[in-house]
């Protein structure tokens, strides 16, 4: 069975188009050491090319949520299939063809002599040949624009940029899904800007995105399903404009929607307007309301 | 899957009787277990050291970590057995018990490494029981009374607090490199995972010194100390029981001119040889395992 998955989806980790990317069902987790419970009973699926949120406050299971995607923890009960592949039978190393994790601290994975080796280090790792290794790392270097630090040590280079070679040596793999652990933390604008970019990109091209933030700007931004957490389990699975309208959802689970949508909520939305999530948004409501004051002044009336 | 990694020396957290009492007070017996392990020869006394140390264990609830961070007697014992069975630190002429091929078997070092090996276990036990029921702060705080200097104190309490950080830091980076298919435990996961851990240390030390010094480190004055440390009538009376106790022992121990009494602890051949067989063979299959997996790919 495995073996056969093997042959079809190759070194890259492309999915059979007939298996969901991720399939949980009824997935439990409890902390081997002092018995805490850490998810209590998830069902999730995402298709192939979906871009997904996952938010919740600290110590609601996101974090667990995701490392039983890639095998990094097996549930204590309940199954999990990724791309078809069960991960209990797994390891870490198999499943790394198919699942790409960003760690939040880039720090935690960067080891080599250059930025060229770091990138070369994990696609070598499940097997991709030497001669497309350069392809791979030279794509790479152009999308996070990393010329001019290709052959630095990783650790000397600033810090954003320290975070896009972490994101390229796990981009290189190309995996078939992608999780981001609070990717725009202590991040400056451009590469928060890139790593936007990415998450686009890698939707566009069929990749499966997870991305957990506390970021809710950048998740109103890029994604188009939300998946809130509370108290180890998932308590709510809309789009970003539903989840971030929910003033009763958002209150329960101590978050807070971006400013712009907040904004929107308090003015326009009352009045029949749209639930922002951008900018450009709100702007283009406002603009046409401010239009529509000059012609129906019982709306000034108040 | 981090707690695999992690080194059982740091401290459990926990309000059994053990971890209540006042620092000073198992400082003076893990220094008294220390004096009087190295001033004996009597092996009832070490074992028995050994045992009354290990029975603090279920007290303070730590037994399971405890076992964990005494497996590194494991080679420790087998290794110095075996060898003092071939080559016994003792004077010749020696009595020769078996033949293992090229190996001579001799029963006369036996005796000593039983003492070297009683010395370990029970000083090991004790200051593993005393790591782990101490918050290192309160070690800090008991030190600072006895006037130890201040920077000296801080070194040995932010080598206590550090451990658990780094257990986690280690944990994290093994899963950080295990998601980019890092395979084996062995070379080729060395570099993957111990640059970072010695980065992130660098860093993490010079980040530390710098908020010292803005917070005053090395100033002159009175301290004060954020957790109270309270001595309590019992500590005193742990504490004095245990310094009276141990010196007792010591100079017994000493006038009885190390209180030696390998004459009347005969060990059989028989049990020489089996003995030998068990410890070379463990200590051999640590070995050999740890070969195989630095090789395994």
């Amino acid at each position: 069975m495995s073996n056969s998955a093997t042959a079809t989806q190759g070194v890259t980790g492309q999915p059979r188009a007939s298996e969901r990317a991720v399939d949980i069902r009824d997935a439990h987790y409890v902390y081997p050491t002092g018995n805490v419970v850490a998810l209590g009973g998830v069902d999730l699926r995402v298709e192939h090319g979906e871009i997904l949120g996952i938010i919740g406050q600290n110590g609601s299971g996101k974090t667990t949520l995701t490392k039983l995607f890639n095998g990094l923890l097996k549930p204590t009960s309940g199954k999990i299939l990724i791309n078809g592949i069960d991960t209990s039978t797994q390891t870490v190393q198999q499943m790394a063809a198919h699942v790409g994790y960003v760690f939040q601290n880039p720090n935690h994975q960067l080891f080599a002599r250059s930025i060229e080796e770091e990138l070369k280090f994990g696609p070598r790792n499940i097997g991709v040949p030497e001669d497309e290794l350069d392809e791979r790392v030279a794509q790479a270097v152009e999308f996070f624009g990393l010329k001019d630090y290709i052959a630095e040590h990783p650790y000397r280079v600033s810090f954003p940029i320290r975070k896009l070679v972490g994101i390229a040596s796990i981009v290189t793999m190309r995996p078939s899904i992608l999780i981001f652990d609070e990717p725009s933390t202590g991040q400056d604008h451009n590469t928060t800007h890139i790593i936007n970019g990415l998450m686009r990109r890698l939707r566009d091209e069929g990749t499966t995105v997870i991305c957990v933030s506390h970021d809710m700007p950048l998740l109103a931004d890029v994604v188009k399903r939300v998946i809130v957490m509370k108290d180890t389990r998932i308590i709510a699975d809309a789009s970003p404009r539903e989840v971030f309208a929910d003033k009763a959802l958002m209150a329960r689970t101590n978050l807070q929607a971006p400013q712009i949508t907040e904004i929107a909520l308090n003015t326009v939305v009352p009045r029949g307007g749209h639930v922002a999530l951008t900018p450009e948004e709100l702007a283009a409501d406002i603009s046409t309301r401010i239009r529509g004051t000059a012609v129906t002044p019982s709306s000034t009336a108040r | 899957m981090s707690m695999q990694m992690a080194l059982p020396i740091a401290m459990i957290p926990g309000n059994s009787v053990i971890h209540r009492i006042n620092p000073l007070a198992k400082i003076v017996w893990v220094v008294g277990y220390i004096a009087l392990a190295f001033s004996t020869q009597n092996v009832f006394l070490l074992y028995g050291m050994a045992l009354f140390a290990f029975l603090l264990a279920p007290i303070a609830g730590v037994t399971k970590p405890l076992l964990k961070g005494a497996l590194i007697l494991v080679p420790v014992a087998s290794s110095l057995l075996a060898i003092q069975i071939i080559a016994p630190a003792v004077e010749k002429p020696w009595t020769h018990v078996a033949d293992i091929g090229v190996l001579q078997l001799y029963g006369d070092g036996l005796y000593y490494g039983f003492v070297l090996l009683g010395r370990v276990v029970s000083c090991l036990l004790m200051a593993l029981i005393m790591v782990m029921t101490t918050h290192p702060s309160d070690l800090f705080t008991s030190l600072s009374k006895l006037k130890i200097p201040y920077a000296f104190n801080f070194m040995l309490a932010m080598t206590l607090q550090l451990i658990p950080v780094f257990q986690r830091e280690v944990g994290i980076i093994m899963s950080a490199q295990k998601s980019r298919g890092m395979k084996g435990r062995g070379f080729a996961a060395v570099l993957p995972s111990f640059v970072p851990v010695f980065v992130g240390a660098i860093e993490r030390v010079q980040q530390l010194s710098i908020s010292l010094e803005s917070r005053g480190f090395g100033s002159n004055g009175f301290k004060t100390s954020y957790r109270q440390v309270k001595v309590r009538p019992s500590d005193w009376v742990i504490g004095i029981i245990g310094a009276l106790l141990l010196a007792t022992l010591v100079t017994v121990s000493i006038m009885r001119g190390l209180w030696s009494v390998s004459s009347l602890v005969v060990f059989p051949h028989i049990f020489v040889f089996w003995l030998f067989i068990v410890a070379a063979g463990t200590f051999a299959a640590i070995i050999l395992a740890t070969l195989i997996y630095a090789f395994k790919k």
